[in-house]
């Protein structure tokens, strides 16, 4: 008989004990491959989010625009740099930037005013699928604007309903007007939610006087998959005195999560699977004290201690290949699941962020090969190093004591 | 001296435990040799040291001093791999308790060694199944130690321990754990397969059913031999 197909009659020996062991590993990989997923689907959200709720892949300003948000910190020839990104296969849109006082009523919050290029605006962002209530911007309704899910909260406002603005023109004039509410943003991120007023470029230049330029241009790769740095370095070399900016520079917090998210994962499976190697560690100890003896015999009759320390791993090796097919199965349809269905939020937090991004409510998991294969191989090599005892344990042991043993 | 008819040979061989600050030496500088084909009986009350000496023979003990040969292979040059080999493949082992490892069948307890050894499977079937109708247990050869007798257990250990063709069969107390009539035709499978095989067997035993079997029988006390009578016994 192989050494094979005795460690897995002696697994099924005392198949009470070797359920236990294995139901406790398969449902730790279960609950890893669940965890792993849920956390790349967050990771994943937040990335497609911070990219392409609001920022884009890269953003181009004036040099010191973003550290002094000025009215006049401008990109000067910006409409013709969005026609040259565009011809090298970018997405681009030009924004404007200003601030002021919004009112309804007699309520009032200050702003961030936003000036969009609609047409350009929309194959950057999906900020125009993102409403919770009403439109989105049109040219045809110039006086019409959309404002943060929570601006509109502290204004009191609906859709249709008017606000006034008031803030400084960019030739010190009073830049002031009044609105009508045509949407209302989901959450976007604590910034626009709070404060973000948006209107059509047209009408935000009107508004604060300024006839030409952008604060900022948006840029979208057209293949998501492209190389970010290759496209950092052309979009840089046709802006030439602009500060371009890839979206982990805007975003550094997120884009740290990001990178930080396989050592969270991995942090966590070792965590988690400490407690499944005292489970292993036991029963396997258990198990070779119950059968001192037999290994005593099993020496007598001429099995090296390498191959007792061989018969106690494949018994290990047995029941972690059982666990981990069962709990890969398991932990895979239960992941699936969520990736299909999602776990609803919105009872809990109307609105959920991760590192200052919006997320859905509906948390979704993304099933990759790296949220299962590493809980798996961390299932063997835990089960592996819990093991090492006992099987030493067993390897070491005087014959002539052991066949006495009682 | 000739070493050639010697399958076992001790030279001074003494073993001294300790039991707290008392050593008691359970082997007391033994001189012993065993010949090809004996039918050795190690007699003596307990605690005369004939399981020690039995064990170090076997290489599951060492000696405190003193060498062990087998085959004139010196088992204190030996490392723990390479006595596992020895005791693998020239010596076999009878216990009182039978030891069969439970999760196995009679046919894979007796072939167990075999496979250890690497023999292809065809090979051993063979073998085994020869050595198993030669112990009596033909037909019974898928049952698992807990269906069987403690006699038929004990086939099977013998089985197991002369399908290698060992140099010597090493049989602690073989008898002790049934009954007379079982013990009885033990012994004649024991002593057949010694006179129609020359195996080398070396008994230690209190049984007096199993000393009057014996051809030669070496009788110790306090760790010494007290005496060592061959006899010449009948059929």
């Amino acid at each position: 008989m192989r050494l094979m197909t005795l460690a897995a009659r002696n697994v099924v020996r005392n198949w009470r004990r070797s359920i236990v062991t294995t139901g406790a590993m398969a449902f730790a990989a279960a609950i890893m491959i669940l965890f792993a997923s849920l956390m790349a689907g967050l990771l994943r959200d937040s990335e497609r989010n911070a990219v392409t709720m609001n920022l884009g892949d890269l953003q181009i300003h004036a040099s010191g625009y973003r550290d002094d948000p000025d009215l006049y910190k401008r990109i000067d020839d910006a409409q013709q740099l969005v026609a040259r990104l565009q011809q090298q296969g970018f997405h681009a849109s030009q924004r404007l930037y200003g601030f002021g006082l919004a009112a309804a009523g007699t309520t009032s919050a200050g702003v961030q005013l936003r000036g969009v290029d609609i047409d350009n605006e929309n194959s950057v962002t999906q900020m125009h699928r993102h409403l919770v209530a009403g439109e989105w911007l049109t040219e045809t309704d110039p006086h019409g604007v959309i404002i943060g899910r929570k601006l509109a909260r502290s204004l009191g406002v609906r859709t249709g309903d008017e606000i006034i603005f008031v803030g400084q023109a960019s030739d010190g004039s009073m830049a002031n007007d009044l609105y009508r509410v045509r949407g209302i943003l989901k959450s976007i991120g604590e910034e626009v939610d709070r404060a973000g007023l948006f209107m059509t470029l047209d009408a935000f230049r009107q508004l604060m006087v300024l006839p030409d330029g952008a604060h900022e241009i948006a840029v979208l790769r057209a293949n998501p998959d492209s190389d970010l740095d290759l496209a950092l370095h052309t979009v840089t070399a046709l802006a030439p005195g602009y500060e371009t900016l890839d979206w982990r520079q805007l975003s550094p917090v997120v884009a740290r999560i990001l990178e930080m998210a396989d050592v969270q994962t991995i942090v966590m499976v070792i965590i988690t699977y400490i407690a499944v190697a005292t489970i292993v560690l036991n029963a396997m100890l258990m198990s070779v004290f119950e059968r001192i003896q037999e290994f005593g015999v099993m020496k007598a009759v001429g099995v090296t201690p390498w191959q007792i320390f061989g018969l106690v791993y494949l018994e290990t090796l047995w029941q972690t290949a059982t666990a981990a097919t069962g709990g890969s199965v398991i932990g895979y349809a239960i992941a699936v699941y969520y990736q299909t269905h999602g776990i609803d939020l919105s009872n809990i937090a109307s609105s959920a962020s991760f590192g200052g991004i919006a997320l859905d409510p509906l948390w979704r998991a993304y099933i990759t090969a790296d949220s299962i294969v590493i809980p798996v191989l961390f299932l063997f090599l835990i089960a592996g190093l819990a093991v090492i005892y006992p099987a030493l344990k067993a390897a070491l042991i005087r014959p002539v004591s052991a066949i006495h043993h009682r | 001296m000739d070493t050639h008819t010697h399958i076992v040979r001790l030279e001074r061989v003494s073993k001294i435990y300790h039991q707290g600050k008392i050593a008691v030496h359970a082997v007391d500088n033994l001189d012993l040799e065993i010949d090809v084909g004996d039918f050795c009986t190690l007699c003596g009350p307990s605690g005369s040291g004939k399981t020690t000496v039995l064990n170090m023979i076997g290489g599951l003990d060492v000696p405190t001093s003193g060498h062990i040969y087998l085959e004139d292979r010196k088992l204190a040059t030996l490392n723990r791999s390479q006595l596992s080999r020895l005791r693998r493949d020239r010596i076999g082992f009878v216990f009182q308790a039978y030891n069969l490892i439970p999760v196995m069948t009679a046919y894979e307890n007796a072939e167990f060694v075999l496979r250890l050894q690497g023999q292809p499977e065809t090979q051993c079937r063979e073998r085994v199944m020869a050595i198993l109708k030669e112990v009596g247990l033909e037909g019974l050869e898928h049952r698992r130690p807990d269906e069987m007798s403690g006699g038929q257990q004990q086939r099977v250990a013998i089985a197991r321990a002369i399908v290698t063709n060992p140099a010597v069969v090493l049989a602690d107390e073989p008898t002790a754990n049934v009954d007379s009539v079982t013990a009885g035709a033990l012994l004649d499978l024991m002593q057949k397969l010694n006179e129609e095989n020359n195996i080398t067997f070396l008994f230690s035993t209190h049984d007096q059913r199993v000393m009057d079997r014996a051809r030669r029988l070496i009788r110790l006390r306090d760790g010494k031999i007290e005496y060592d009578d061959v006899r010449s016994l009948p059929g």
